[in-house]
């Protein structure tokens, strides 16, 4: 992000440049989420979620060594100037359910964590993920409940609902993805087209309440899905309503390029920072964005780092071939350094005396372990951000063979606020402090 | 349940036909439902014929008249004695009535016309003071031959009055041409329709008589000490355990029915016992249904973003639609398709989405964005109500989107309805607005939300309507704002039908009726007419169904089955993404500037122009499998036939983007024709630097055969990428994989899979035809379906057209699937078990697809929804 010049104009042009912003949000947060409603004492712990489809290299990613001062591996190179913040875990698993897809699976499932006998009609193990969860609790203050975002550079339709989306707020509903860059940020911040749409939405409410007396079970749950999003609508609107003239005073521009036209980096860059604008200025406290979709055997460019596309699912698959494992190591590596750069802009931005990175929780990670085996054993996850104070970093934990992730999932939950002591398929929660 | 093969057909042809190779294949290209209507028959565009000479180009005469046909003619310009020259192709030989139009104007010259050589006209003067058409000019009767005619017109001099044009030229204009033939007209089905016999039952059949049988073919695997595929035949030993375990009888069957199993290396039942086996276990899945017949229930569903326009665009009469959809692969210059008319025509101009950048971000009603795409179920279509949702995303879009259309700078000149809808009289006062407004809307409404409305629903609508006036005082405003709720509603977005006290088979209501038959057809809400019907109640008589559902086939709203099915059956986004390697098939691409153009992406419309033409002349389906025609434009026509296409590169550079003219090609060898066979298909089923023969299989048995191979497992080794690595080692693509299968895990399911698409081998990853590796090495398309071996393509082509039920099984189910906007279930197999005969019995004519889609169970009927047993 490039703050265009400061003496001339604040005006904020999206553009995924930029190490980090440094502009004056505080005071919003300050002035809204921090006072009337919740006490002044602390900013609030948000929680995002950073995936990266098909898995990674295995053995150029998993350090050596585990706890304080272990050494970076390879593919984690990036982190080394955010390694303070960061925490790294290995060994926790998802069990994988037979005669679904794998690969929608890994993403689909990846924070619903199911366990295996609570398969959706579609015969996913799908429930509320893990972020729609957290949102229930952190999004009763926010404008917008949660955030769902992906970087899907794909212009066909290749692969169905399930690779696309990790974001649910059930079985068979989606929290669909956004992928432009403009319309996430005419979301966030278009704030008079919001207040229009209000009258609207009591005539279709009415609607929708006499319509519910025809229907038959299944069609019910259907349009309880309108009516949820119907309340979350008006919700979004009376909150963004209250922040109007706050959000006015940042005048900032609409993304300056189309999504078709954007740099692999660029593009991930650009979604990252409108996720971090939303999370900063507590529009939201939750987000997810996929760096891309699972599997799309599409090929794909990747500017700077390959010459031809390739195609990412593909090269998993081939990784026995050295000079294979090798490009696709470098690829692992860019999505870390995605991140990493990500971490740094949130490290850069602060609240109070801490930054909005340290009031974060920051998970990067993938559904499956390793894109040629399609196993969910040993995921990828690391954490950035301490939560508050909650999560130590710094450090590399590895736990006992055959946890499940969902023991993580749990004390993320549990830290962002949720009363529950269990998530999903989970054994007892993970000790991050 | 998506597997369904036609076990009755199969059945009768085990009895009646027998396994015989030499089997006469029935050419179903003399189905033709629907004839060419009027003078539509013959008739060739001037504009849209080969351009065989210089300086011929195209120009649109809008702006001199109404009379030029297509709008355009054939515009050149030249020297006395000089020539237009062009070709024309037909297949019948025969006498001919030859007639034309032509242009005249000041700077036109006179011309001779020549066909085949042969002056048949001379002196024809062209010279008028204004831009006019010449009246028909008539060539009589010849007898041609068939082949190309070769057509030409001579400028030979001027009339003293005419001044030239770039002063040493005059012009000629043709406008079209017409062969008429003279010959009687053909019969349109000729063959007789064979009546379906009724099958011979075996009814003594029991599981202890056939025992033996199993024992010796199957339970050597599926019993005991192995249990392949997690099938024990020992563990379940009787009737009960077979009606209990219906998945598995299922499996069993299929696998029977099929010649799946045994596999080719195990011993082979007799086809007699193979009969009987097959027909033990149809008769439990019959008395399991006998049982269990109620339908999977139809999930409540959304309209997707396609729907919506049409929806839209049908309610308020707007001159297009709402948005500019990307997921429309075919744009009209000007719309060719026309079912009524009953020919679909020789040339068409259109433009490719793929292609045409500009037609991706063409804008229409400004300040208007449609709600992101709605992806396919797996195995399906983007019409589920189980993937559907409406989430807050949805939400805000749509109510964002229903007030931008109303709103738009541009959507008062785009709705036809603006005075009849959006105005009131200048002297009206509140009072009489109200009740205007009022009396527009119910049928508004009745159209809109596709049901009798109720005083309820009406005042909540009309209410608003009122409270809008007294706040704005402005009748267009007011009205604009209570459609943006209807178009909001969710008794607009939703299909609903009222399950409510639903019984476990419960007849649609008339007017949900009229929705799915809209739905189904035209992806868009009911017209003016079937509302009418529904109102009647009349809707629900057989007699009533089929006329409104014949008079909607004949509607070019019906273009939608191309448009959304066709185009998501056959899986054509994936071309949209496919890179064949720049270096190796530098024809897949072209330069046009500096920019590089993927020339390719014209074949994404071939296979859907032949859909399309057998919806419009209402053919037999089976030419989806083999056609003798195809639909192809000139370069395309060079990537088939020619060695080194667009000769040496020539064409490459000059191809246009926007639009192109495919024209009906006679296709000379079995080698192409039908959809498997399409570049489009080839070159989307292939990785850059080779040929997929699994992708390829798997998309032959989930297109056409609907039977979707398994997700791949767990551990899948990968070959390499570049199929002359694989060739060095002096290995096929075929061998190396064969030595990847060694698995005995991975051969079960491959054996099945990849034949289908080694038969495919014989085209290289853009779609050419090769007769040998780039290295030398031969190829072996050879395979083995539903038991019967195949040597090459054209083989594989004859088991599927001597054995039509199969596909015609296939075809039924995805169409089904569709129109119901659900998985199909076992309890579905009756029906499609009816539909699957009575298309056989009329070769596979489209229209009866169609028609008996319409009036099968599933389709009447609706069914409660109780929760799905644990």
């Amino acid at each position: 992000m490039i703050l265009k010049n400061k003496t001339i104009s604040r005006r904020t042009v999206l553009r995924g440049f930029g190490a980090a912003m440094a502009l004056p949000f505080l005071e919003i947060m300050e002035k809204h989420g921090l006072s009337a409603k919740e006490p002044q004492s602390k900013p609030p712990v948000r929680a995002a979620f950073f995936y990266i489809p098909n898995g990674v290299v295995q053995k150029t990613w998993h350090p050596a060594e585990t706890g304080k001062g272990y050494q970076l591996s390879p593919t984690l190179k990036p982190l080394e100037s955010v390694r303070k913040k960061v925490s790294l875990y290995t060994k926790l698993d998802r069990i994988k359910v037979a005669g679904t897809d794998g690969h929608a699976q890994a993403g689909a499932c990846w924070l619903s964590s199911a366990a295996p006998d609570e398969l959706s009609p579609a015969g996913y193990p799908l429930k509320k993920t893990l972020d729609q969860i957290i949102a229930s609790e952190a999004g009763k203050h926010t404008a917008f409940r949660s955030l769902e975002l992906s970087c899907n550079p794909y212009e066909d339709n290749r692969e169905s609902v399930y690779f696309d989306n990790i974001s649910w707020y059930g079985h068979g509903h989606v929290a669909r993805s956004m992928r432009d860059p403009n319309e996430v940020f005419n979301r966030l911040f278009a704030t008079k087209e919001h207040a229009d749409h209000a009258s609207v939405l009591d005539l279709v409410k009415d609607d929708a309440k006499a319509l519910n007396k025809d229907l038959g079970k299944i069609d019910r749950r259907k349009l309880d899905e309108y009516f949820d999003s119907v309340r979350t609508v008006e919700r979004q609107i009376e909150r963004i309503k209250e922040r109007q003239t706050e959000l006015d005073k940042l005048d900032l521009e609409a993304p300056a390029q189309p999504w078709q036209v954007l740099r692999r980096d660029e593009f991930i860059q650009v979604m990252g920072d409108l996720m971090i604008l939303a999370l900063q200025t507590d529009l939201t406290r939750v987000a997810t964005m996929m760096t891309s979709p699972e599997r799309w055997g599409s090929p794909l460019k990747v500017h700077g780092l390959f010459e031809k596309p390739i195609q990412h699912h593909g090269m998993t698959h081939n990784q026995g071939n050295e000079r294979v494992r090798t490009d696709l190591q470098k690829l692992d590596q860019f999505h870390v350094e995605q991140f990493a750069r990500l971490v740094k802009k949130m490290d850069a931005i602060q609240e109070g005396d801490s930054t909005l990175l340290d009031n974060m929780i920051f998970t990067l990670g993938s559904g499956i372990s390793a894109g040629d085996l399609h196993v969910y054993t040993d995921l990828p996850t690391v954490i950035a951000g301490t939560g508050g104070g909650k999560i130590s970093t710094d450090h590399h934990l590895k736990s006992k063979e055959g946890t499940p992730i969902a023991n993580l999932f749990l004390s993320i939950a549990q830290i962002m606020g949720v009363k529950t002591d269990r998530f999903a398929d989970s054994t007892g929660a993970l000790n991050l402090s | 349940m998506t597997v369904m093969p036609n076990y009755k057909a199969f059945i009768l042809f085990l009895l009646c036909a027998g396994f015989s190779q030499a089997q006469e294949v029935f050419d179903y290209h003399t189905i033709r439902g629907r004839e060419a209507k009027g003078s539509l028959e013959g008739l060739y565009e001037g504009e849209l014929l080969p351009r065989k000479s210089k300086n011929m180009r195209e120009q649109g005469m809008r702006h001199y008249g109404p009379g030029w046909s297509g709008n355009s003619h054939l515009l050149w310009h030249g020297e006395f004695g000089d020539s237009i020259k062009t070709t024309i192709h037909f297949e019948e030989a025969g006498p001919y009535q030859v007639e034309l139009r032509m242009t005249k104007a000041g700077d036109y010259g006179v011309c001779s016309i020549i066909l085949n050589g042969k002056v048949l006209k001379e002196k024809v003067d062209l010279y008028s003071t204004k831009v006019e058409l010449t009246p028909v000019i008539n060539l009589g009767k010849l007898d041609l031959k068939a082949g190309d005619q070769q057509l030409e017109f001579k400028l030979t001099e001027s009339n003293p009055k005419a001044r030239p044009f770039r002063k040493n030229f005059y012009i000629l204009g043709l406008d079209y041409i017409k062969f008429k033939s003279l010959k009687p007209p053909k019969k349109l089905t000729p063959k007789k329709i064979e009546k379906v016999e009724p099958e011979v039952l075996q009814k003594d059949l029991t599981l202890e008589k056939l025992q033996p049988l199993l024992n010796s073919y199957c339970i050597n695997c599926h019993g005991g000490e192995k249990t392949k595929g997690r099938i024990n035949l020992k563990e379940i030993h009787n009737k009960q355990g077979f009606l209990s375990n219906i998945k598995v009888t299922e499996k069993v069957y299929h696998a029977l029915a099929l010649s799946e199993m045994p596999p080719e290396d195990e011993k082979q039942p007799t086809t007699a016992e193979r009969q009987q086996l097959t027909q033990l276990f149809r008769q439990y899945l019959d008395e399991h249904l006998k049982s269990n017949s109620q339908l999977k229930p139809t999930v409540m569903r959304r309209l997707n973003r396609y729907e919506y326009s049409n929806a839209v665009k049908d309610l308020l009469d707007l001159k297009g639609p709402v948005y500019p959809l990307p997921e429309i692969a075919i744009r009209a210059f000007p719309n060719y398709f026309n079912p009524a008319s009953g020919k679909f025509p020789d040339s068409v101009r259109v433009g490719n989405r793929a292609l045409g950048k500009n037609q991706v971000e063409q804008k229409i009603l400004r300040g208007v964005v449609p709600f992101a795409i709605d992806l396919q179920a797996e195995h399906g279509f983007n019409n589920r109500g189980e993937e559907l949702s409406i989430s807050p995303i949805f939400l805000e879009s749509i109510v964002k989107l229903s007030r931008s259309i109303v709103t738009s700078p541009d959507f008062n000149n785009y709705t036809r309805l603006y005075n009849s809808l959006f105005t009131a009289p200048k002297e009206a006062s509140i009072e009489e607005q109200k009740t205007l407004g009022e009396k527009r809307l119910l049928p508004l409404l009745e159209r809109a939300f596709r049901q009798r409305i109720t005083d309820s629903i009406a005042n909540r609508y009309i209410n608003f309507f009122q409270r809008e006036l007294d706040r704005t005082k402005s009748f267009e405003s007011s009205m604009k704002s209570v459609i943006a709720g209807i178009l909001a509603s969710p008794r607009f977005i939703y299909i609903v039908e009222s399950k409510r006290e639903a019984s476990e088979k419960e007849l649609l209501s008339p007017y949900e009726l009229a929705a799915r038959l809209s739905f189904f057809l035209w992806s868009s809400i009911p017209d003016k007419e079937l509302i009418k019907s529904a109102r009647s109640g009349r809707l629900t008589t057989p007699s009533e169904l089929k006329k409104q559902v014949e008079r909607m086939i004949e509607d070019p709203k019906c273009q939608s089955l191309s448009q959304n099915f066709a185009r998501q059956w056959l899986r054509l986004d994936q071309l949209i993404t496919a890179v064949p390697d720049f270096d190796r098939f530098q024809t897949y691409y072209a330069r046009i500037g500096c920019e590089q153009w993927k020339f390719g992406l014209q074949t994404m419309l071939e296979p859907l122009l032949l859909f399309e033409s057998i919806m419009v002349e209402d053919r037999s389906i089976m030419l989806l499998v083999d056609s003798k025609y195809s639909y192809r434009t000139d370069e395309m026509e060079s990537w088939y036939q020619d060695k080194v296409p667009f000769k040496n590169k020539g064409n490459r550079n000059r191809f246009n983007t926007f639009n192109q003219v495919f024209r009906k090609r006679s296709l000379s060898s079995r080698r192409e024709g039908g959809i498997a066979t399409t570049a489009a298909t080839l070159t989307m089923t292939s990785s850059p630097l080779r040929t997929s023969p699994i992708i390829r299989g798997a998309w032959v048995a989930t297109v056409l055969l609907n039977r979707p191979p398994p997700p791949p497992p767990d551990v899948v080794p990968e070959i390499e990428a570049d199929d002359r690595k694989i060739e060095e080692k002096g290995l096929t693509i075929r061998e190396r994989l064969k030595e990847h299968q060694e698995n005995q895990s991975c051969a079960s399911c491959h054996d099945k899979i990849d034949p289908l698409g080694f038969a495919l081998e014989s085209y290289d990853a853009v779609g050419r035809w090769r007769d040998q590796y780039s290295s030398g090495l031969k190829i072996d398309s050879s395979g083995k379906l539903f038991g019967k071996d195949f040597k090459d393509v054209i083989g594989l082509k004859n088991i599927l057209l001597q054995e039509p039920q199969y596909f015609m099984r296939a075809f039924s189910e995805h169409l089904l699937s569709y129109a119901l906007g659900r998985e199909l279930a076992l309890s579905d197999k009756p029906a499609v078990d009816l539909i699957t005969k009575r298309v056989l019995a009329e070769h596979g004519k489209f229209s009866t697809v169609v028609l008996e889609i319409t009036k099968s169970y599933p389709f009447l009927y609706k069914t409660n929804q109780q929760e799905p047993e644990k």
